[in-house]
């Protein structure tokens, strides 16, 4: 109840008649459109902010059903064509012993992308409901998931690299599969349904709340 | 504190209040991956399963199918069935070719092999096995489980040709993939060779590639090509070898020997020959004839004797021997083992219809039986000893009868075997040469020696010298008689007067003219010398032809002159050739008469008369010589002779050959020696035979009696000789020989007179050439034209030296 005690001694910029730009800082009169220094729109509070949180983290969830079942690389050595999917490479890595590689992708592509779906739809669920429980919590988690979003990506550059590098005609080609480009478009997904949640609204439960 | 948050409420619904466009990108997204998914689920094939012995090599996720090298499926698990007998292989395979899997579909695992017809599937060492499929263009009903192949099969479906089937009896030098030849070339391929159903053949199925399969008909023959063949005949050794593939992998190779026969539909069963005759000969057995079996007992060895062996009857094939065993046959006292021939015995050859039926035709041999036909061995070749089954009549044979009810076959009734045995036949001839009467033959020439000797002991024969010594006498005195005497001094006058004929020609400096004719003739003599030196290369061409003479055939000579001897040596032994020396001594006795004869006509005076005129004819023979020699002309012969000389040494060069033709001659000689014994053991073998023969024939005792009759007969004629006229003549055409000399000597005695008159008119002519000799008109004629002779002879010599120099321009006619 501390941060409720905390948060009621605060005044909002909202309850002060102003909005803070969210690019560059700058405070402006509430009825300001746009922001004097920058020039992007002002908003007191997005209410459209937890729809395309919803519809990107859908967007996100849909495609990453494919970057898990399609192959990631399609591997050509001499004839042999062998072609392994997120897990699977995953599983083959430990297979051959090279546990923190394995460690590194299992949480870079499954780990990392799913803890994101999971506290984005806590994050949304928790506004929707208003919920004045761990708000310093779920700010810092909000902080979290949009730092950590890009590191996902890592697997994308590594099939991105290896497809550049190794093209040796028969004896090894290695090729992306469907799966890179899903988890791409996972990743992108997940990374803007991150950007359109708004911060602001956790903190306005313990107002209306009030 | 509420007015700003009511404007700040206000202005927050004022923003947006509807469902904002980023719910498309859900939506989008969601509709992507369900099509695509769709699409993927919709285009995902066919599973099907293809059961496999084994699965080496075929991985899950890996292994493709191919069907004609193009990827339509991929392996999608490998499990095996309920008792883990074998694998299942699942693939799932394009919907495209899916409806043309049906039943004839077939299915392998391409692996590398490597065998003697090449390296195939080499591609898979790198990129793993793959499974290859191969099914026709006609979708039928489609199936999703087929049964794998162990290997590839060797025809493709879709392949044009024709499949046979081909039944042998041992199948040891088949195997899969053996080639089928026909005249060398390869135009298909043998699958795997399998045992009958009923374990007494060995099938295999071969695949004749179009278009030869054309030339298939129900006529064609096929045999087996493997291995070799080493054959030993009369013919020599005979080594048969197919190609080294052949040699190794086995094969069969067909041929259409006749014309006439019927397409075949594939699947047609033929059998394969052990070798290219009898694939050949059979060709004139018509496999599909009416045969009727029947059975032969035989007590002795049948050793030769073998399946397939010919039955013959009176020399025509009519069957073969079907089968060979031994049975113990009980009946009629202790159990004794005999063996059993199964003759399978054509209808159609021994004249009957086509359409008798068994029946019919073992009452025809069961009514022959009793006729007396019976079977016995029979020796096929000497060599190699071989024996056949023969039927005979036999007239004289043990009454039997065809027992038609008996099992399995009926027996027919055997009779002595006629077996021929080699050394029996060298045993034989050597007998009858120890029963020629050698012994006779030698008391005969002791007679003839002695009749020989009783003849020169003969007083007649002695008195002969006696004889020729007084007609020696006789002739002296002929030649002593005055007449001949006369002769010579009338022709040396003759001579003398030609001798003065030719003084006056000497004079005439005819002799010169004449003798640079000589040398010309010398000249040419010696150019014809130098001629002569082409005789080495004409020796050359004798030594050639002694060569060739070399290579003629002495062998056969050799044959023939032993037989001739051989035949020789039998007609001496003969009886009624000892009785020759009793004919030759009454021969002898009537030539003595004749002698007598002779030697009684010798002594006439007619003859005796004979040799003086001869003697006056040697006489003038020798003076006209003299007077030759005394001429010069004697020294232009010497010319000539020198010539000859040269000519004769041009030869001898040319006998420097000799050495050289000699040394043919003993390469001929050696050649001779080492004549191809071989042969002439051969033709020693065919000549033992042939004077067996010709000692076995009736006409050769007789020969001798020929011989005496002919003997008979001449001495016949001598008698006839002695007694009839034949001397009487000979005296008579004698006698005349002598009045006709003695014409001769009347004529001679009128040669004087008649020389006389030459003498005469010699001179005259010698007066009429002095007269012309001196500036006439005639001898500066004459002169002349010798010189002309003499420029005709010069150029005649340097003709002959131009030619001697340059032959070739009596071609080119310069």
């Amino acid at each position: 109840m501390g941060s409720t005690r905390l948060s009621e001694s605060l005044t909002t910029a909202r309850e002060a008649g102003l909005v803070a730009c969210r690019r560059c800082g700058q405070v402006d009169v509430i009825t300001a459109a746009q922001c004097q220094r920058c020039g992007s729109p002002l908003q007191s509070r997005d209410d459209s902010s937890l729809q395309r949180v919803w519809a990107w983290l859908i967007a996100g969830m849909i495609v990453y059903i494919p970057a898990n079942l399609y192959p990631m690389l399609l591997t050509r050595t001499l004839g042999h064509t062998s072609e392994s999917t997120i897990v699977g490479g995953v599983i083959e890595l430990i297979e051959l012993g090279s546990y923190s590689v394995a460690l590194i992708v299992f949480v870079a592509s499954v780990v990392i992308p799913i803890g994101k779906f999971v506290a984005i739809i806590y994050l949304a669920v928790s506004v929707q409901r208003r919920s004045v429980l761990n708000m310093h919590q779920r700010h810092r988690l909000y902080e979290v998931i949009e730092f950590i979003g890009r590191w996902s990506m890592i697997d994308v550059f590594v099939v991105a690299i290896l497809s550049a590098l190794v093209q040796l005609d028969t004896i090894a080609t290695i090729n992306p599969g469907i799966a890179a480009v899903s988890f791409a478009l996972s990743v992108i997904f997940t990374m803007l349904a991150a950007q359109s949640f708004d911060p602001r609204l956790i903190w306005d439960a313990s107002r209306k709340a009030r | 504190m509420s007015d700003p948050q009511t404007a700040a409420d206000m202005n927050v619904r004022k923003s947006r209040d509807g469902v904002s466009w980023v719910w498309i990108v859900p939506i989008v997204a969601l509709i992507v991956s369900l099509s695509v998914a769709w699409q993927n689920y919709s285009q995902r094939g066919t599973l099907i399963d293809i059961i496999f012995q084994n699965a080496s090599g075929v991985r899950a996720g890996e292994t493709v199918l191919r069907f004609r090298d193009v990827e339509v499926g991929t392996v999608e698990k490998v499990s095996f069935d309920a008792g883990l007998t074998d694998v299942i292989v699942s693939v799932r395979v394009d919907n495209e070719v899916a409806p043309y899997l049906d039943d004839d579909a077939q299915f392998w695992v391409v692996q590398p092999d490597v065998s003697l017809r090449g390296v195939t599937g080499l591609e898979t060492v790198l990129s793993g096995v793959f499974i290859e499929g191969t099914w026709d263009r006609d979708p039928e009903f489609a199936q999703t489980e087929f049964f794998g192949l162990d290997g590839a099969p060797l025809t493709t479906l879709d392949q044009l040709g024709t499949a046979v089937t081909l039944r042998t009896r041992d199948g040891s030098a088949l195997s899969k993939g053996a080639p089928i030849l026909h005249r060398g070339i390869r135009v298909g391929t043998l699958e795997t060779p399998r045992l009958s159903a009923n374990g007494e053949s060995v099938i295999v199925e071969g695949f004749v590639d179009f278009p030869y399969d054309r030339i298939l008909t129900t006529s064609t023959r096929f045999w087996d090509t493997s291995g070799f063949s080493l054959s030993l005949g009369a013919g020599g050794v005979e080594l048969d070898v197919n190609s080294i593939a052949s040699l190794i992998e086995g094969g069969v190779a067909f041929d259409t020997v006749v014309s006439g026969g019927d397409r075949v539909s594939q699947g047609y069963v033929y059998d394969i020959f052990t070798d290219e005759d009898a694939a050949r000969n059979s060709v004139f057995v018509n496999p599909n004839s009416q045969t009727v079996e029947i059975a032969v007992l035989f007590d002795d060895s049948v050793s030769g004797l073998t399946k397939g062996s010919e039955v013959r009857f009176q020399g025509i094939r009519i069957g073969q021997v079907a089968d060979l065993s031994a049975i113990i046959n009980e009946s009629g006292g202790p159990a004794d083992v005999q063996l059993r021939a199964i003759l399978s015995l054509e209808t159609g050859r021994i004249g009957m219809d086509p359409d008798t039926t068994q029946e019919e035709a073992l009452q025809f041999l069961a009514d022959y039986v009793e006729n007396g036909l019976r079977a016995r061995l029979s020796t096929a070749s000497l060599l190699s000893g071989s024996l056949i089954v023969e039927l005979v009549e036999d007239d004289a044979a043990v009454p039997a009868t065809l027992d038609l009810a008996a099992l399995p076959y009926p027996t027919l009734p055997t009779t002595e075997d006629a077996i021929a045995d080699v050394a029996e036949t060298a045993e034989d001839i050597l007998a009858r040469i120890e029963r020629l009467p050698v012994e006779e033959l030698l008391q005969g020439a002791i007679d003839l020696m002695a009749s020989i000797e009783r003849l020169a002991n003969d007083d007649s024969v002695r008195d002969v010298p006696a004889e020729l010594a007084s007609l020696l006498q006789e002739t002296r005195a002929l030649v002593a008689s005055e007449d001949v005497q006369g002769i010579p001094p009338d022709v040396r006058d003759a001579i003398g007067d030609f001798d003065s004929l030719i003084q006056s020609f000497v004079a005439a400096q005819l002799a010169e003219q004449l003798n640079e004719a000589l040398n010309a003739t010398s000249l040419a003599a010696s150019n014809i010398a130098e001629g002569t030196k082409n005789l080495p290369e004409i020796s050359a061409e004798i030594e050639s032809f002694l060569s060739s003479v070399n290579e003629l055939e002495l062998a056969t000579l050799v044959a023939e002159a032993t037989s001739t001897l051989d035949a020789i040596d039998a007609l001496v032994s003969s009886d009624a050739t000892q009785s020759l020396p009793a004919s030759f001594d009454s021969a002898l006795v009537d030539a003595r008469g004749v002698l007598a004869a002779a030697q009684s006509f010798m002594a006439s005076e007619d003859l005796q008369a004979l040799p003086s005129d001869l003697r006056t004819t040697v006489n003038d023979l020798n003076v006209i010589l003299a007077q030759i020699q005394s001429s010069e002309l004697i020294l232009k012969l010497d010319d000539a002779i020198a010539s000859a000389a040269s000519a004769a040494t041009s030869i001898e060069t040319a006998s420097a050959d000799l050495p050289a033709i000699t040394s043919e001659l003993r390469g001929l000689a050696e050649k001779a020696n080492a004549l191809e014994l071989e042969e002439l053991v051969n033709e020693a073998t065919q000549t033992l035979a042939s004077i067996d023969a010709l000692l076995g024939a009736d006409g050769m005792d007789a020969l001798p009696e020929n011989l005496n009759q002919s003997l008979a007969e001449l001495r016949g004629l001598l008698t006839d000789l002695r007694e009839g006229g034949a001397i009487q003549s000979l005296n008579a055409a004698l006698a005349s020989a002598n009045s006709a000399a003695q014409a001769v000597e009347d004529a001679t005695i009128d040669l004087p007179a008649l020389i006389e008159r030459a003498n005469a008119l010699v001179l005259e002519s010698q007066e009429v050439v002095d007269s012309y000799s001196m500036r006439s008109r005639f001898g500066a004629e004459a002169l002349t034209t010798l010189q002309e002779i003499q420029d005709a002879a010069d150029a005649i010599s340097a003709l002959a030296r131009a030619i001697q120099r340059n032959p070739s321009s009596l071609i080119r006619g310069r």
